[in-house]
């Protein structure tokens, strides 16, 4: 057969795409149960963490999360829990930030009148800048912020802001947007949990 | 001087033509991961296991491929390595998969392999062309470390996550930014040139001279 011949080339590019695709369904097959597994952990240590739960190095996360979590139902808008004695609503959000959807879980008191802990499980802003928003130090500082009336991540105001009683906290200098996108999906799950929780208190 | 050498090859490749501030390839990665040590790292790991196993394959199967399709097949098994860096990442290092987000994908366009693949593993044997895609990357690696070293340390203050710097000292947000890469890539391939072209100079006078 001709090397440059019509048949011969088409032969040969659609063995080679078989061949490859083929190899990499194996591989992803076989990956599968393991990236599953990953998944689940990284959500249930960012309930924990989202509820004021310190998650150590070492510790088993899945029996940590059972315990604090008995009644755990997937794809529910929030979650309640006790920690420490208090009650607290967990609840997993989603939204848009500069470049794709920023996914994570915000931990509150059972009145809804401050944040306990916000943990974010993915997103895909910029590495260095908007990136930042899954380092402890912006984390952290909604641990225990005031947010009855929903929040404000501030930016270009110059000095570091540390009141908790104010609901405001400091956005990423270089990352307006992604800040704003941050205090929009916040508040936005705030008020999605006043509602669901509206009957109740 | 004999080209195909494996030494020659490895001269070439990490200093005569480095990918980076000869052939100026793969400069987009090159702004985009180096605001960070530990993610260039594993990048740049993941690019010389990538362009080591391209030239293999392309090497290997040089000459089974029409000449009409080659381009297109050495994408789809550029794109099939890609594939099997990020599938590991995910399964074994979960933690660096998530900080490097879409970059594994974006080896795929990287010029370097592509460029090896073409211009070295369609003519030469398999052996060859793995160590030319090792030396390749490992040309692009060093150039990396030393923009990313000055970008992290400016930057951030810190050297691999770990804080160096004092804690008066004031980042400079223009060094997380793309931009400072390029300065810093622009002063590079000044220092690196006029480093050559001296090389060059002082070979030439003892053959020349009387």
């Amino acid at each position: 057969m001709k090397k440059d011949g019509l048949i011969y080339t088409v032969i040969v590019s659609i063995l080679a795409a078989f061949l490859f695709v083929f190899l990499l369904s194996l591989a992803y097959g076989a990956t599968k149960g393991k990236v599953e597994e990953n998944q689940r952990l990284t959500e249930a240590k960012a309930y924990l963490t989202a509820a004021g739960v310190k998650v150590e190095e070492g510790v088993d996360v899945e029996q940590t999360f059972k315990s604090y979590f008995p009644k755990f139902k997937p794809k529910a808008a929030f979650q309640t829990t006790e920690v420490n004695g208090h009650s607290e609503v967990v609840s997993p959000f989603q939204g848009n930030g500069l470049w794709g959807t920023i996914s994570g879980v915000i931990g509150m008191t059972a009145d809804l009148k401050r944040i306990v802990g916000l943990e974010i499980v993915s997103h895909v802003e910029t590495p260095g800048l908007g990136g930042r928003i899954d380092e402890p130090w912006f984390k952290d500082q909604f641990k225990g912020e005031y947010a009855e009336n929903g929040i404000i991540v501030k930016h270009g105001a110059g000095g570091g802001d540390t009141d908790p009683d104010n609901g405001q906290v400091d956005g990423i200098t270089g990352a307006s947007r992604t800040s704003d996108a941050i205090q929009i999906i916040v508040n936005n799950q705030i008020d999605l949990l006043k509602k669901e929780l509206g009957g109740t208190n | 001087m004999n080209d195909d050498s494996p030494v020659q090859i490895l001269k070439n490749n990490i200093w005569y033509s480095n990918p980076i501030f000869i052939q100026i390839l793969g400069i987009c990665s090159t702004l985009a991961v180096t605001n960070n040590l530990t993610n260039t790292v594993i990048m740049t790991v993941g690019l010389i296991f990538v362009a080591a196993f391209t030239n293999l394959t392309v090497s290997l199967l040089k000459n089974l491929i029409p000449r009409k399709v080659r381009m297109i097949l050495q994408t789809l098994i550029i794109a099939f390595y890609v594939i099997i860096v990020d599938i590991l990442l995910r399964a074994y290092l979960p933690e660096v998969s998530k900080s490097l987000g879409p970059y594994v994908g974006l080896i795929i366009t990287n010029c370097i392999i592509m460029g090896r693949a073409e211009a070295f593993a369609q003519s030469h044997g398999p052996l060859l062309s793995v160590w030319d895609g090792v030396t390749s990357g490992l040309g692009y690696m060093w150039v990396l470390m030393i923009i990313a070293f000055v970008r992290e340390l400016m930057g951030f203050g810190t050297l691999f996550g770990i804080t160096v710097l004092p804690s008066g000292f004031t980042p400079w947000t223009i060094m997380v930014m793309a931009p400072s890469a390029f300065f810093l890539l622009g002063t590079f391939i000044w220092v690196a040139k006029t480093i050559i072209l001296k090389q060059k100079s002082s070979d030439m006078q003892p053959k020349g001279g009387k």
